[in-house]
């Protein structure tokens, strides 16, 4: 194959090449060539070692240009060239050479990828990132969801968890939440996980930053969440945001302490108790009460101003997490 | 052996080849299958212009490098000589005889690789003769200036720092098919000695009718076609008769008894497979020593084509120690 390097690199670099890259993982598929080979392709074919990282399955594989298996201690270099298994994931396939990426290795690591997962599929079973959409996804049929399920070590009953950033988690019942920002589903018996994951997203939408802009709880379950959850569907992308959150927006821009101040006493159930969460004196707390209702229009220390606080609150991160 | 029963045999689909064989069959597909006549100077253009250079064939001064003009029945014959630099006494040899075709190839072509690894892991010498091509020159020059290479190497041996009793002959397709003749002859001329012989994917049948030969036809390299060009090109109208020479090929020779120890390989996928299985089941048959290794869904030549292969890599595995084993060392 160092002719094929050869002929290779002295073909129309961005038609005959990239075509034989191609043929070349196409036949490795079709003949249900293992990872070994595929990553030997992605090295004889640049001319440069070449290794697969698959860590959640445990699969490190590299290959030099000779086409032999030299396993490396060293950690890849981020200044190589690579791609990921799945998008947004962790690099996967690396070819030990510095970018930019010509248009054969572009192909290469784009055909050797594709190559990869399928081995990876086929000898190793699905990486859990796929049991777990699996498991969360209606459109999977039932006993697929349910192989993949106990694949993950599920048990009977279990609980989806939305996290930052549209991604996933699944937790058996009995298993503790420990996590940053996110929206806790409720426990369903493990086919009907879907359901609990679309409760989970609706409850991330509760969940504050828990930063001086969006102060509060950052976890929120679901299941506490009452009929709070019918407001998740009124406030749509676009929806035009009540003058109440519109007054706290302002009242945060006017004082930085004001949010949080409101969220504390939204969330506690005595002024005292308000205070000493914000680390401020009971007068202290009384003072910026009196400002800020100034600032709203209203008084929040009273049930019905309380629960319209609550509503502004919660409206409030609806309209900031979509 | 092979004969005109093998007609009535019922042919299977051809072996798979080897995935990784085929995705860089895949990705060469100049390489013509079946080779005519009329491609065969394109095919030595394409070859030639492929040869090592003297500094290629140093391996960062692994070797010293040199080219003798060997006198031979039928003129000079170019002889390359690889020697270990490191060499301190009298190192062994190995004799290559290039593959080709019987029609193409030089003795600094890419099909010698295994020869040099073998050399430079073992400490051997490389002598590699440069036969006359048929259908220019047809049987029986190409074997008779093999064996005139190989006598000019045994009388020479002290002056090239040889050992003479550590002689190998080797070859790959054509060249495995000749090393095979040459030790024949010498086995019936009474010399020279051979340590032992090296058949890398001999051609060695030319009646060109195995099952396997039917079973490749249009797949893989040097199929049924091509072996036809390359025997003919050789024998001319006697290819196929009932007086070929085993000289010419070496299938031909009913007593195979008196060989040295003899390696033979082959891919499972190719026009030689069942020529080479039969040669090696002869040589046991006739109380001989022979190794034989099957790749499996290796087509011809796999090792030159795609040499950082898996199945390339594992067939270059037992050679180093059968040969510690045979030379002693």
């Amino acid at each position: 194959m160092e002719d094929l390097v050869g002929r290779l690199s002295a073909l129309d670099p961005d038609a005959g090449a990239a075509i034989k890259v191609i043929a070349y993982f196409d036949r490795l598929v079709e003949g249900r060539a293992g990872l070994e080979p595929v990553v030997r392709g992605a090295a004889v074919l640049t001319g440069c070692a070449a290794r697969l990282v698959d860590a959640d399955r445990g699969v490190a594989i590299r290959v030099d240009a000779t086409g032999a298996v030299h396993p490396s201690d060293d950690p890849p270099d981020p200044a190589w060239l690579s791609a990921p298994l799945h998008p947004g994931g962790p690099p996967a396939l690396w070819l030990e050479r510095t970018g930019p990426a010509g248009p054969v290795e572009a192909m290469v690591l784009e055909r050797a990828l594709s190559a990869a997962r399928g081995a990876l599929a086929r000898t190793r079973g699905p990486a859990p990132a796929d049991d777990v959409a699996a498991v969360l996804d209606a459109a999977v049929a039932e006993p697929a969801r349910l192989r993949a399920a106990r694949r993950l070590g599920l048990g009977l009953a279990a609980r989806a968890l939305a996290l930052e950033g549209g991604r996933a988690k699944v937790l058996a019942a009995d298993q503790a939440v420990e996590v940053a920002r996110a929206g806790v589903g409720p426990v369903v018996p493990v086919a009907d996980l879907p359901s609990s994951w679309a409760a989970a997203r609706t409850a991330l939408r509760f969940a504050a930053a828990g930063t001086e802009q969006d102060p509060g709880p950052s976890v929120v379950h679901a299941d506490q969440l009452g009929g709070l959850a019918v407001l998740a569907e009124a406030v749509g992308p676009g929806a035009e945001p009540v003058p109440d959150v519109q007054d706290l927006e302002r009242a945060r821009s006017t004082a930085p302490w004001a949010l949080a101040t409101l969220v504390a006493v939204a969330t506690t159930s005595s002024l005292r108790t308000a205070a000493a969460t914000l680390v401020v004196h009971h007068s202290t707390l009384q003072d910026r009460l009196a400002h800020v209702e100034e600032l709203l229009g209203w008084s929040v220390r009273d049930p019905s101003g309380r629960l319209r606080l609550q509503l502004a609150i919660a409206l409030r991160r609806l309209h900031n997490h979509h | 052996m092979t004969t005109t029963e093998s007609d009535s045999t019922r042919v299977g689909p051809p072996p798979p080849f080897d995935p990784e064989l085929a995705a860089a069959l895949e990705a060469m597909p100049e390489l013509p299958t079946s080779l005519t006549p009329d491609l065969i100077p394109s095919l030595r253009e394409g070859y030639n212009s492929r040869d090592a250079t003297n500094e290629e064939l140093r391996r960062g001064g692994a070797f010293e490098v040199s080219e003798r003009p060997v006198p031979g029945p039928h003129g000079d014959i170019p002889v390359l000589i690889l020697k270990p630099a490191a060499a301190t006494g009298l190192v062994g040899a190995i004799y290559y005889i290039h593959g080709g075709g019987m029609i193409t190839g030089t003795n600094r072509g890419a099909d010698s690789t295994k020869a040099y690894d073998l050399a430079q892991e073992l400490g051997l010498a490389v002598v590699s003769v440069d036969y006359r091509l048929a259908p220019e020159h047809p049987h029986p020059v190409p074997v008779d200036e093999c064996y005139a290479g190989l006598v000019w190497t045994v009388e020479h041996a002290d002056e090239l720092g040889i050992d003479p009793e550590r002689i190998v002959i080797a070859g790959a397709s054509a060249g495995g098919g000749l090393a095979a003749a040459t030790t024949l002859m010498a086995r019936d001329r009474g010399a020279p000695a051979l340590a032992a012989q090296l058949l890398f994917c001999p051609m060695l049948d030319d009646r060109n009718e195995s099952l396997s030969a039917r079973q490749m036809a249009g797949l893989g390299v040097w199929d049924r076609t091509s072996n036809d060009t390359g025997w003919t090109a050789l024998l001319g109208a006697e290819r196929g008769g009932p007086d070929v020479s085993p000289y010419a090929a070496p299938a031909r020779e009913s007593d195979l008894s008196g060989l040295p120890p003899t390696y033979l390989d082959v891919g499972s996928a190719e026009t030689f497979r069942d020529e080479v299985v039969a040669y090696a089941s002869a040589i046991w048959a006739a109380g001989g020593n022979a190794e034989l290794h099957v790749w499996p869904g290796g087509f011809h030549g796999f090792e030159m084509l795609a040499p950082e292969s898996d199945l390339s890599h594992a067939a270059a595995g037992p050679r180093i120690p059968w040969l510690r084993r045979v030379l002693g060392i």
